[in-house]
């Protein structure tokens, strides 16, 4: 692996569609190559419905199974990163313009033939309706609403008039007539938060480096083509010596979106987010015996008064007061901030949570359930 | 009901280390460095950069179960520094190329812009009906069960 150090990273962008695009990358290790690709599928954010309130459905498909189709319908989620808020960041309570967003489906079918229910029948509620949400004026609105382009939130094709994705048949008389709100997340959570359909990753077309192992029966370059990829590397020599200290420098991506990102924001949002996760990492490591300090010398960002008895130990580990513990969350049990910023609220069960009627979930004003469930689903379905 | 949060999988909880560091006390110069929220993405892109490195004598990372968000990074040096720097070394060489890396896609990406490659998709079959004539399945007009 060494000696290719000086080599800089190449790259050849060999065709750019709409939602796809296909490159080569040189001089790379394949752990680089290959956290590019994972990076691209699984830690990108988007937003897709994730709560379903059905108020009538007398199709032929249970309820479940509809909030699932509609899970995975891919809604327009360019500049996600700055045009809406995680759900678990935003000082609401269950839901508000800023961190979520309304979609309505209402169809009946009057003909005598089978109507389909498509994603073109999805609208999404403007923001900024009243009524929209059943917590009106308990969040601070941010500057999201304004970043937000035109598609937003939309189902992919809409506007475009491409052909719509089926959620269900209906016929004479059936009905069906849902809200659904959408949210951001990754894929890493559930893949219908996925901005990639697919992503090609090849290196090594002729298998000089052997690390597959062909199976065949007579002759195995008959049974085993040449994919294109092939044309761009020199073919092995007939009785070439196996090299064992090979490394594969190149590869072979074609990376497809499913519309809800266009191929050029997806591969520049991957690697600025693999940055961030090193970034991270680096003040991770700077920070273990400083951070202890300078937390417990800001007492303004937790709302306890006496933080010496808290952060005061340097590195010992033992200081709950991570830089995370900033914004306003923390421990302060009877500021409304701690009930909307967990949908959760697992850990608020301490004692320090001194808000709200109950002792469990999100801090009594989150849900009246009592045990407060980790989603804030009032009756859909968590798809 | 009992689930733990989705999300818990990849975002710190309230003051929760990133990193939790533990020297060995039996090999010289070696660490085990846990990283928390953190999976295969980083943990092997790491360790390949860490042996590329001339200082490094072992560097190997597992994550101990698919179900726990964690990876650890075991880093044996020459001496010359310790595993901590070295992988903090290796984060700002993994950064440099990212950025260049970044930089050609840019450069790449607005040649695409310019040749005006980005065509429509799929706007020919617009009228069509995708999903194989649905519309065929008219029943027999007249009289239906649900004509009350």
């Amino acid at each position: 692996m060494q000696g290719h150090d000086d080599q800089e990273p190449t790259v050849h962008i060999r065709e750019l569609k709409k939602d796809s695009v296909n490159f080569v990358l040189k001089n790379v290790d394949l752990a680089f190559a290959n956290s590019v690709r994972r990076v691209m599928m699984a830690d990108i954010p988007t937003v897709a419905i994730d709560m379903v309130e059905i108020e009538i459905n007398t199709s032929v498909l249970p309820d479940e199974f509809i909030a699932h189709r509609l899970g995975m319908v891919p809604l327009g989620s360019s500049n996600c990163d700055e045009a809406i808020r995680n759900t678990r960041d935003c000082t609401c309570l269950a839901g508000c313009d800023s961190c979520s967003i309304m979609l309505l489906l209402d169809v009946q079918c009057n003909d005598h033939s089978t109507m389909d229910v498509t994603s073109h029948h999805l609208d999404v509620v403007p923001p900024g309706t009243p009524g929209t949400w059943s917590q009106e004026g308990d969040s601070e609105a941010g500057e999201e609403l304004s970043k937000r382009g035109e598609g937003f939130g939309r189902p992919v094709g809409k506007d475009d008039g491409s052909p719509p994705i089926l959620i269900c048949k209906i016929r004479k008389g059936q009905h069906l007539k849902l809200k659904c709100v959408a949210k951001k997340g990754i894929a890493k959570e559930h893949a219908k938060w996925s901005p990639c359909s697919a992503v090609s990753f090849e290196y090594d077309p002729y298998n000089k480096l052997r690390h597959t192992t062909h199976w065949f029966e007579s002759d195995e370059r008959g049974e085993w083509p040449l994919g294109p990829n092939a044309q761009e590397e020199e073919p092995p020599r007939d009785g070439e010596p196996f090299d064992f200290n090979a490394q594969p420098r190149t590869f072979y991506f074609d990376v497809e979106t499913d519309g809800s990102l266009g191929p050029q924001e997806v591969v520049m949002k991957g690697l600025a987010e693999l940055q961030t996760k090193l970034a991270n990492l680096i003040l991770g490591l700077k920070s273990q015996p400083e951070l202890d300090m300078l937390t417990s010398a800001d007492p303004h960002s937790n709302g306890h008064a006496t933080t010496d008895t808290w952060g005061g130990d340097g590195g010992g580990g033992a200081a709950g007061w991570g830089p995370a513990a900033g914004g306003g969350g923390g421990w302060g049990a009877s500021s409304p901030a701690r009930g909307g910023a967990s949908t959760g609220g697992w850990g608020s069960a301490s004692p320090a949570n001194s808000g709200g009627g109950s002792s469990w979930g999100g801090g009594g004003a989150a849900s009246s359930q009592g045990w407060g469930s980790p989603n804030q689903q009032a009756n859909g379905w968590n798809v | 009901m009992n689930a733990p949060n989705r999300y818990e999988l990849y975002v710190l909880e309230d003051g929760e280390k990133p990193v939790e560091i533990t020297e060995d006390t039996k090999i010289p110069n070696a660490a085990t460095i846990k990283i928390v929220k953190q999976d295969h993405t980083l943990g092997n892109m790491l360790r390949a950069q860490l042996l590329s490195m001339p200082q490094i004598l072992f560097a190997g990372y597992k994550v101990p179960h698919p179900l726990h968000p964690y990876f650890i990074i075991k880093i044996q040096t020459d001496g010359t520094v310790t595993p901590q720097e070295v992988l903090e070394q290796a984060c700002t060489k993994l950064i440099g190329t990212l950025a260049s890396l970044e930089a050609k896609f840019k450069r790449e990406f607005s040649f695409k812009d310019v040749e005006g490659a980005v065509g429509g998709v799929g706007s020919n079959m617009a009228h069509e009906d995708p999903y194989g004539g649905a519309g065929g399945g008219a029943w027999s007009g007249g009289r239906d069960y649900l004509d009350f």
